[in-house]
């Protein structure tokens, strides 16, 4: 078995570190989370000049055609910067369910602009109802003429806000938790009956409440067959699953390595904490549990990308290992920096909340051990 | 809800001190036995009741009571025991954390005899902001052992020297601070004891903080209302609390905070007896903390992704509100007053002797 990432892929991962490196210290991150927007669309360009955009869209759609492990690599080294810009919502998941359930028109019209940094989407899936099951869906579209007419509230929906186009879930038929009777809708974000409830989130990205009322949209907004979105769902989040959780583990590596620097320059009843044994196990329980953390993360998404039989059970196995270790490191990274660890003037802090928040979407650990051991 | 909050301790008074539960007789306290005490502490964690901040009433007193000057104690108790002084706690300094007796702000004695001249820097100074004294260990001579050489004094906040600077912590607030000292002159009758034993008299107000840092029945409390929010949290045909995964966590808290709340009531035995506190205050703080941070966690996992929103607003089902907050703000309780990995060292050295 061969683990070696290609030439190309180590030039990914490298050409995203000097970006961070060059352009993603902890004050402009701050800057760019106070803006109004909340990201930089500046670093989208550069983004889409590197290629990053147009990574995971195929070739004949002007991207790069490029796989799970390519996306993987790409968030890991996002995560290690904490980058606030909207890759998941806009790519994984809104280019991703185009890719997999659009016609070929949606995707001649979306996929090339996405890539080019030209328009940015989202995916609006959650309801306050039942916010770990994407296939609760209480919103409702009835199809009228030539029209689907949309009604419900869609929660916690990332980026919705510069978002110029929102794929939204919604049931055209059945029970609010049936998996049959989904169907995904290209809802433009200055529609008429849309309404926008903005907030920042606590590790410092944007989300919306998203309130539809009879929002109109016409026939071609359907995105796949009627009904049948639930697969499509399923997919995607298991993309933003994989991606999130490769983010979990750049952001770990730089939490255990960046309290391995600090306990070795503090001081404390004459010796370096560094040197205490206490904290040197946990510095190595740290490092060990951020590795088990990537091998899942790389096994699930070799698993995923060959769409094997197995890669369900192993993304709720991931999704579960990565929520417990990012506790696990993130809190002993905040434990062992003492007061500094609390401060906001500190990265760790940054990281312990992305960390925090990576854990709670797309559901927790308990809602993905469950599943895996059932 | 100040004057609530004031009517609150003038009713507390009004039953005889027993707005200052721990405060001895002679100085107009209950005189509650270690067991009548308990109980009390016991009946108001079952309740609501508004917290008394700790520094002067709990920290300060006694310390006061023990070493302070009988003027010293007419001058400071009644303002601290009615609460129109506020109190802050100048200990931790950026180089004197866990390693407390490091500490290096400096008060030399005038040559006169009449005065102290402070200068340093305090951190982690827990409502700085609004306190009008800080009483602050400080160090008037560097010869021998680090803790020697400590001396306890009572510094006014509103002295030109000294300067508050915010510290803005994980959950968005501000409750701690840097405090900076120049040049503040603080006559001899605002040190407490002797010179140089302010160690001393430091290490056992640091025993009364960590005992009183278990939150046992707070935990109880906020256990039972984590039970409460993961059962409106709707999964599947149950709830949250219907999973294994949670519901096995829930109940090893439970489990864990029985042992723990027999724990206490061993301590209390042995203080009943006329035995000392002992070993167990320390196990009371490491694992009430413990337990306090895992609570947080289940509220967290209940909020779900609704933990997420951030801003004045609040948005999602109403008992996710303030969960990331709590859950954030909680991490330093296995920081404060003695953070654990120290506290496992003053068990294995004070109780298993090992040094």
């Amino acid at each position: 078995m061969d683990l070696a990432y290609t030439t190309e892929q180590d030039m990914l991962a490298e050409s995203i570190q000097r970006f961070i490196a060059t352009e993603y210290d902890l004050t402009t991150r701050k800057n760019l989370v106070a803006s109004d927007l909340g990201y930089s669309t500046q670093h989208w360009q550069t983004f889409a000049e590197l290629g990053w955009l147009g990574m995971s869209i195929p070739e004949a759609y002007g991207g790069l055609g490029g796989d799970l492990v390519d996306t993987m690599i790409m968030f890991e080294e996002f995560g290690k910067g904490l980058v606030l810009e909207p890759t998941l919502s806009s790519l994984v998941l809104f280019a991703g369910a185009l890719e997999l359930a659009g016609s070929d028109e949606h995707k001649h019209h979306y996929l090339p602009a996405l890539g080019a940094g030209d328009l940015t989407g989202c995916l609006a899936y959650i309801e306050a109802d039942e916010p770990t099951n994407f296939n609760f869906v209480a919103t409702t579209a009835l199809k009228t003429g030539d029209h689907y007419q949309l009604n419900g509230t869609k929660s916690v929906v990332l980026n919705a806000a510069s978002a110029d186009v929102i794929l939204v879930s919604a049931r055209t038929e059945g029970q609010a938790t049936d998996p049959r009777g989904i169907s995904l809708f290209l809802v433009p974000g200055d529609s008429e009956g849309l309404l926008r409830k903005d907030y920042p989130t606590v590790d410092g990205l944007r989300a919306s409440e998203v309130l539809l009322e009879n929002v109109r949209v016409p026939a071609s907004a359907l995105v796949g067959a009627e009904g049948a979105a639930s697969q499509t769902l399923n997919t995607v989040i298991n993309r933003g699953i994989l991606a999130i959780s490769a983010e979990a583990v750049g952001a770990m590596a730089v939490l255990y390595q960046s309290t391995i620097d600090y306990t070795k320059q503090r001081v404390q009843f004459d010796h370096p904490l560094s040197e205490f044994q206490v904290v040197k196990h946990r510095l190595t329980e740290m490092f060990i549990e951020y590795n088990l953390a990537k091998s899942l993360c790389m096994k699930a998404t070799m698993l995923l990308n060959q769409n094997s039989g197995d890669a369900q059970r192993h993304i709720h196995a991931l999704k579960f290992l990565i929520g417990k270790t990012s506790r696990f490191v993130g809190q002993n990274a905040v434990q062992l920096h003492g007061g500094m660890g609390m401060t906001e003037d500190l990265a760790i802090a940054h990281y312990f909340k992305r960390l925090m928040m990576i854990d709670a979407t797309f559901g927790h650990t308990d809602i993905h051990l469950d599943a895996f051991v059932q | 809800m100040w004057t609530q909050r004031g009517d609150w301790f003038k009713a507390l008074a009004d039953q005889g001190g027993w707005d200052i539960p721990k405060w001895p007789k002679d100085f107009g306290g209950p005189n509650f036995t270690p067991t009548q005490r308990y109980i009390f502490d016991l009946e108001m964690g079952k309740q609501p009741t508004p917290p008394q901040l700790p520094f002067g009433v709990g920290m300060l007193a006694p310390i006061l009571m023990n070493y302070g000057t009988k003027a010293q104690q007419d001058r400071f108790l009644p303002g601290i025991r009615d609460g129109s002084v506020n109190w802050c706690q100048g200990y931790s300094e950026p180089g004197a954390g866990s390693d407390l007796a490091n500490l290096k702000t400096k008060a030399e004695l005038s040559a006169d005899g009449s005065h102290y001249l402070v200068n340093g820097q305090k951190i982690w100074t827990t409502l700085a902001q609004i306190a009008h004294w800080i009483f602050c260990l400080t160090r008037t001579s560097s010869d021998g052992a680090k803790q020697e050489g400590i001396t306890f004094l009572l510094i006014p906040m509103d002295d030109p020297g000294v300067e508050v600077r915010p510290i803005i912590t994980l959950g968005g607030s501000h409750s701690v601070n840097e405090v900076y000292f120049t040049d503040v002159k603080v006559p001899v009758e605002n040190r407490v004891g002797e010179e140089g034993k302010g160690w001393t008299y430091a290490k056992g107000l640091l025993a009364h903080e960590r005992s009183g840092l278990a939150g046992i029945q707070n935990s109880v409390m906020g256990l039972e209302k984590a039970k409460r929010n993961a059962q409106k949290v709707r999964v599947g045909a149950g709830t949250l609390l219907d999973l294994s995964s949670f519901k096995n966590k829930v109940g090893v808290l439970e489990a864990e905070l029985l042992a723990l709340e027999f724990t206490e009531m061993r301590t209390l035995a042995r203080v009943a007896a006329g035995g000392d506190p002992g070993p167990e205050s320390a196990i009371l703080k490491l694992k009430g903390t413990e337990i306090q941070q895992r609570i947080t966690e289940l509220n967290l996992e209940a909020a779900g992704v609704f933990a997420a929103p951030w801003g004045a607003e609040a948005f999602g089902p109403e008992f996710a509100h303030g969960a990331t907050q709590s859950y954030l703000g909680g991490r330093a309780t296995t920081i404060y007053g003695g953070a654990s990995e120290v506290q496992k060292d003053v068990i294995a050295k004070n109780v298993l002797g090992l040094s």
